[in-house]
């Protein structure tokens, strides 16, 4: 924790030095904005370099916590260096008011993903469950499976089709595949009171036989609900990136192009 | 938790580096425990892939797959579970690396296509990083970036070479804009600047595209202290004292003295109806800056036109002579007179001068003889008066051309009637006084007993002033014979004299020195009234003080008057007492002091920073080739005459 300290306190400083700098060299008629664009283009750059870290792990570069340690601290950092370098929050040129769009957007993105990479896991572990996102199709088909056993189980020995019958006509639909996929994400229980309806709605025309076997169908649903709601979970932390990784990429390369520009036209 | 879930006989080995997915999984369906292949088929259309073992095929279905089948292969050596294929589907890493590169080539594709949009469209840039500001827009629009970015001229190769050879946009500011002093200079001026200093240029203070109402970057008042060495906090606090004349350092173009005006004249009964009840009777905002004064005829007529039209020049006079030099029968023939008319005196008369004064200062100096010798001019003025009595002005016409290089006795003698001096001369020439048939009451020339005069009609009355510029160019410095250049300055003085001058204009009109070739001095005299104009790097908006202090609060509220203040200006004659000393100058008014400056701006109240009154550039103005661009040049006007002036930042 220490270490992600220094690290957020070495950034702040990093800015502060840079503004009292700036603030300088305007006093002297200088061109601050040629330092401050280089450094946050090289911070930019340095800050992309976390992606190409994650596919050469081979190499001995430090572990990814280390480098999403200093990626955040860093990515503030270029907010503030932005604002220091352009002078205003939003610029005048069509190119130059893309080229921030990119740069809000990859911003937002990342706020983002650190929003959700710091609460998203914690939400997992208090489900009491544990799944392999890649696997999460073969375990819906599993208790999917297994409900569908339970039910011909249930039918064989109580005689009786009530249970199978709402099964097939209600609970099938939510057994089949991940549902209510924004309402875990945003922390609901949209889904629970949605199969305890279903239920409820029958337990009083069931016999107490038929009622134990609801009872094991509630616990299997339980089980759904946690892969449901690993699946959302997951899902958003392994989406994000989709936006954030071609949004940093597009940045980098109008940065460049930017870069062009101003030294043929300007230095 | 089924501590066994994860055992590799329950789980196959995951691949999450893998491209592809298995198409059921995609669909919810059961995933097929081989997964798809590297080329992205389906890779579950058997459940196994039986061995020959012996001459049996042996099932060797893995156990997660439920282990070898009852059934075992066939006996051509296949499964014998045979599921249609399925769409394997690219994995999330595979989309994400699309994406990227898909955001990047449309990031390429998007210059490109402005880059070509741009060969289209002359004068266009998809890259301009903001407007220009609206002082240079129109430029902009007609010209293309080029008129300030060189680099933007040619293919692309020099373009890309632009971006490694220094531009310097600076220079090409000066293809339009001119100062007084040399533009790389701090202030445009030859200031002694600290050796440590870097030179100026424009782009050091200038922005561009940053919008139509912004070119100049946000100044603070510390900027002013990096070069300055007297460095101060604000003007209320460090700025030092104004001088000890601030604001009026430089004589004004027309002497008015303010004290006996309005502490003596104006209260005088017989002016007081004639004169203005405040400052702005005569004053008035001409400008955003100044309060210039009013016309003469409006505001000075009334009292001034009188004494201008009292003072006359007198071009010749009959002085004494010593004895008659003028041969009777001539001068009677040239007259048309008879010896015996009433009033010739008779040719053996004594002969006894009708005048005892000396020649006029004019007639001096265009004979060239000593006044107070009249047997020295009496022969030069005698014969002169002769030929006068026969040829009219046209004598004198020819003696004010030989002192000029050009011919310019048409404009010194308009007017003059030839009948009155061929009656006069004709009239001096028998040794008689001139009788006028009436009195000259309009002004003109006009001849009165025993001299040629011109009296002033009107301020600005041309031939006065063509006798007064006359006398201003005829001392030469070189002139060898000492006494014709003595004569000559005497003229001169007469003229410029407040009392004996021709209309007295130096009375009002202020008379400088000049220095010509060679260190010599010549007086110069401010014809037309100057407005006064802000110090250097200076300025003072009028407009935005008047009514300061409430609505009808006065002008003394800074400039007081200073009853004790000497200001006598005028130039009587070389040597005398109210000689103006041509640069020497008192105002009327008391010097303004910071402190009453200082009773508004200053903290917590108004604007304070350097740049309200101080100007950085010395004199700013435009290329002629910059005004002759018609749209530009009416772009201009139309800036300057309607527009206000730009905030100071």
């Amino acid at each position: 924790m220490a270490k992600i300290w220094t690290i957020w306190i070495s950034s702040s400083l990093v800015l502060l030095s840079l503004m009292v700098w700036t603030s300088q060299a305007e006093l002297k008629f200088g061109f601050p904005t040629l330092v401050t664009g280089w450094f946050l283009f090289a911070v930019l750059f340095a800050l992309s370099l976390f992606n190409i870290r994650k596919k050469l792990t081979i190499l001995p570069l430090a572990n990814s916590s280390s480098w999403l340690n200093v990626h955040l601290p860093v990515g503030f950092l270029t907010v503030g260096m932005f604002w220091l370098h352009t002078g205003v929050p939003w610029p005048l040129g069509l190119y130059e008011k893309f080229l921030t769009f990119l740069f809000y957007m990859t911003i937002l993105t990342g706020i983002f993903g650190l929003i959700i990479q710091r609460s998203f896991p914690r939400r997992l572990t208090q489900s009491g469950a544990e799944y392999i996102f890649e696997r999460i199709p073969l375990e819906i088909v599993e208790v999917h499976t297994k409900a569908k056993d339970l039910l011909l189980t249930c039918t064989q020995e109580t005689k009786r089709d009530t249970l199978a019958t709402q099964f097939l006509d209600h609970l099938d639909w939510y057994f089949q595949q991940p549902r209510f996929f924004l309402d875990h994400v945003l922390g609901g229980k949209k889904g629970e009171t949605w199969v305890h309806q279903q239920c409820s709605n029958i337990e009083t025309v069931l016999n107490p036989q038929e009622r134990t076997y609801l009872q094991k169908l509630l616990a299997l649903a339980h089980i759904k609900k946690n892969i449901d709601l690993h699946f959302a979970l997951q899902a958003v932390l392994k989406w994000w990136i989709l936006f954030h990784l071609p949004l940093a990429a597009a940045l980098m390369t109008l940065a460049v192009w930017h870069l062009l520009v101003v030294y043929v036209y300007f230095l | 938790m089924d501590e066994n879930k994860f055992s590799h006989n329950r789980n196959r080995y995951d691949r999450p580096d893998f491209p592809y997915r298995c198409g059921r999984g995609v669909l919810w369906l059961k995933p097929c425990h081989q997964g798809p292949t590297l080329k992205g088929t389906c890779g579950g259309t058997t459940e196994c892939s039986p061995y020959l073992e012996g001459d049996r095929w042996t099932c060797n279905r893995p156990l997660i797959a439920g282990g070898p089948c009852e059934e075992g292969p066939t006996p051509d050596g296949k499964c014998c579970k045979q599921h249609p294929p399925c769409v394997p589907r690219h994995n999330l890493k595979t989309y994400r690396r699309r994406l990227a590169i898909l955001t990047v080539g449309l990031i390429f594709a998007l210059i490109w296509i402005s880059w070509m949009a741009d060969q289209l469209q002359p004068n266009y840039f998809s890259f301009d990083p903001g407007p220009v500001s609206s002082s240079h827009i129109k430029l902009a629009e007609k010209d293309g970036c080029q008129i300030c970015h060189e680099s933007h001229q040619g293919n692309a190769s020099n373009w890309l070479k632009a971006a490694v050879t220094p531009a310097d946009i600076s220079w090409k500011c000066g293809d339009c804009h001119v100062f007084k002093g040399p533009v790389s200079l701090a202030h445009n001026g030859d200031i002694k600047k600290h050796p440590q200093l870097q030179d100026t240029h424009c782009l050091m203070c200038h922005r561009e595209h940053k919008g139509e109402g912004f070119s100049t970057r946000t100044f603070t008042s510390g900027q002013c202290n990096f070069c300055h060495k007297t460095q101060f906090k604000s003007f209320s606090s460090g700025h030092p004292q104004f001088s000890s004349d601030y604001p009026h350092i430089k004589k004004d173009s027309i002497n008015f003295n303010h004290v006996t005006h309005l502490e003596k004249h104006f209260l005088e009964p017989k002016h007081s109806k004639k004169a203005p009840k405040s400052c702005t009777g005569c004053h008035q905002l001409t400008k955003e800056e100044t309060m210039g004064s009013g016309k003469f005829e409006v505001i000075c007529a009334e009292c001034h036109k009188p004494q201008i039209i009292s003072k006359d020049l007198v071009l010749i006079r009959l002085p004494e002579l010593d004895k008659n030099r003028i041969d009777r029968k001539t001068i009677l023939k040239a007259c048309g007179i008879q010896s015996k008319d009433k009033g010739v005196s008779k040719e053996d008369e004594e002969f006894l001068s009708i005048s005892t004064d000396t020649p006029s200062l004019t007639t001096a100096y265009l004979l060239n003889i000593q006044e107070d010798d009249p047997e020295g001019y009496s022969q030069k003025l005698q014969d002169l008066i002769l030929s006068m009595a026969q040829d009219s002005v046209m004598p004198i016409a020819k003696l004010i051309n030989s002192h000029s290089p050009t011919p310019i006795a048409d404009k010194m003698l308009a007017g003059l009637n030839p009948e009155v001096i061929k009656r006069a001369a004709c009239a001096w020439g028998l040794n008689l006084e001139y009788d006028p048939p009436a009195k000259a009451s309009f002004g003109g020339w006009h001849a009165d007993l025993l001299e040629v005069r011109y009296t002033p009609v009107d301020h600005e009355d041309p031939v006065a002033l063509s006798w007064i510029k006359f006398a201003l160019s005829v001392v030469p410095s070189g002139e060898p014979d000492e006494m014709k250049r003595k004569r000559a300055i005497a003229m001169r003085d007469q003229m410029l004299s407040i009392k004996k001058g021709v209309g007295g204009c130096a009375k009002c009109h202020v008379v400088n020195e000049t220095v010509l070739e060679g260190g010599n001095k010549v007086p110069y005299i401010h014809w037309g009234y100057k407005e006064s104009k802000s110090l250097s790097y200076s300025r003072y908006s009028h407009t935005s003080h008047l009514d300061v202090q409430g609505k009808g609060s006065t002008c003394e509220t800074c400039h007081v008057l200073n009853k004790d203040a000497k200001n006598k200006p005028a130039l009587d004659k070389p040597g005398s007492k109210d000689k103006p000393a041509p640069l020497a100058f008192t105002s009327n008014f008391h010097a303004m002091t910071r402190q009453t400056c200082m009773e508004c701006h200053t903290q917590g109240k108004v604007r304070q920073d350097c740049q309200l009154c101080h100007l950085y550039h010395l004199e700013p103005g435009f290329r002629g080739k910059m005004l002759l661009a018609d749209d530009v040049a009416e772009t201009l006007l139309q800036q300057l005459t309607t527009q206000e002036p730009p905030a100071i930042n």
